[in-house]
């Protein structure tokens, strides 16, 4: 039996420096001529996974805490937790490889229908906001926070994981697979005017690195309008 | 101006993020003693309310949640929660 072969819908027009297998996908560690930010990097061979239960709150997945409020995140351990709405969250391994996904119901490995995307460094978020309507930048929210709607007119996951002076900072999106070369299209021509380049997973690790565990990012109160409809969901 | 409408996970978004559900017309009749006319009249029927109706809305570009707001069919305008005027 031949060993399986894994390959990301991103493909960048970028001279890939280094490349290492893991996990039968081919990463890019590093591009040529990478510049010196804003860059973009292509994510989508972490792993994500989907969580859905009833009762959220009964599960500690790998050991760690799901935020309570839909559209918090924790960020701990190298693993990004999103709460999607009453029942759902996302388990993003950002930074180590993935264990085995749990035996228990309700765990779903999404890593190969989704393609995920880190956007980061300066006008980072100046870029974002050519592409869509949802505040990235909000100032009642503290990071890392998620929001779900449309990005370049497609339904998309993104989180804001860094918010720094001006329109610097950084963001995660994901959205379906089969949207990737437009999404990626319309994301490289939105950033051309910032000299926004393809980066290399050491570029994205570097910069993520810092970012993980910071203190209050469990319980960011990012939602304003739980409003008295919850009990129709 | 387009609608917008207040999801309970997402907040305040642009009306064209959602799809429309329909009225709510309550709970779904009860089996026992149901005629074809009246499960045609539940499913089929419509009130049509110049004004303020309740009305089911999915956040299908975002957190896919389906919920309840009142709109006011007049303005196409999101109201508040109308008990008191009913």
């Amino acid at each position: 039996m031949k060993e399986i072969q894994r390959q990301s819908p991103v493909q960048f027009k970028a001279d890939a420096q280094k490349i290492a297998m893991r996990d039968n996908w081919p990463v890019v560690l590093e591009y040529s001529n990478e510049g010196r930010g804003p860059f973009v990097v292509d994510l989508t061979h972490k792993a994500k996974w989907d969580l859905q239960d009833k009762n959220l709150a009964t599960h500690k997945p790998l050991g760690l805490d799901i935020p309570t409020l839909p559209g918090a995140c924790a960020f701990q351990k190298s693993v990004l937790i999103n709460r999607l709405n009453r029942t759902q969250c996302a388990i993003w391994h950002l930074l180590a490889d993935a264990p085995a996904l749990p035996g228990e119901p309700g765990y779903t490995d999404v890593t190969e229908s989704t393609v995920l995307l880190a956007l980061f460094g300066p006008n980072a978020l100046a870029i974002a906001e050519k592409l869509t309507a949802l505040d990235l930048m909000d100032p009642q929210k503290q990071t890392p926070f998620l929001l779900q709607g449309p990005f370049s007119h497609l339904p998309c996951q993104v989180v804001t994981l860094e918010r720094g002076h001006g329109f610097d900072g950084g963001l995660l999106l994901t959205c379906s697979r089969g949207y990737a070369r437009s999404m990626v299209h319309a994301i490289l021509d939105a950033g051309a005017e910032f000299g926004l380049r393809p980066a290399g997973e050491q570029r994205f690790s570097a910069w993520a690195s810092g970012l993980s565990g910071k203190p209050g990012s469990a319980q960011a109160p990012s939602v304003m309008h739980l409003v008295t409809t919850r009990e129709n969901l | 101006m387009a609608l917008t409408i207040s999801c309970p996970n997402c907040g305040k978004r642009n009306g064209y993020e959602f799809r429309y559900g329909g009225e709510d017309k309550g709970p779904r009749p009860a089996e026992e003693g149901l005629t074809p006319q009246s499960w045609c009249d539940y499913v089929h029927m419509n009130n049509c309310v110049a004004g303020i109706q309740k009305e089911w809305w999915c956040h299908k570009n975002g957190c896919g949640a389906w919920f309840t707001i009142f709109r006011n069919t007049l303005t196409n305008l999101e109201v508040e929660e109308p008990e008191a005027k009913l």
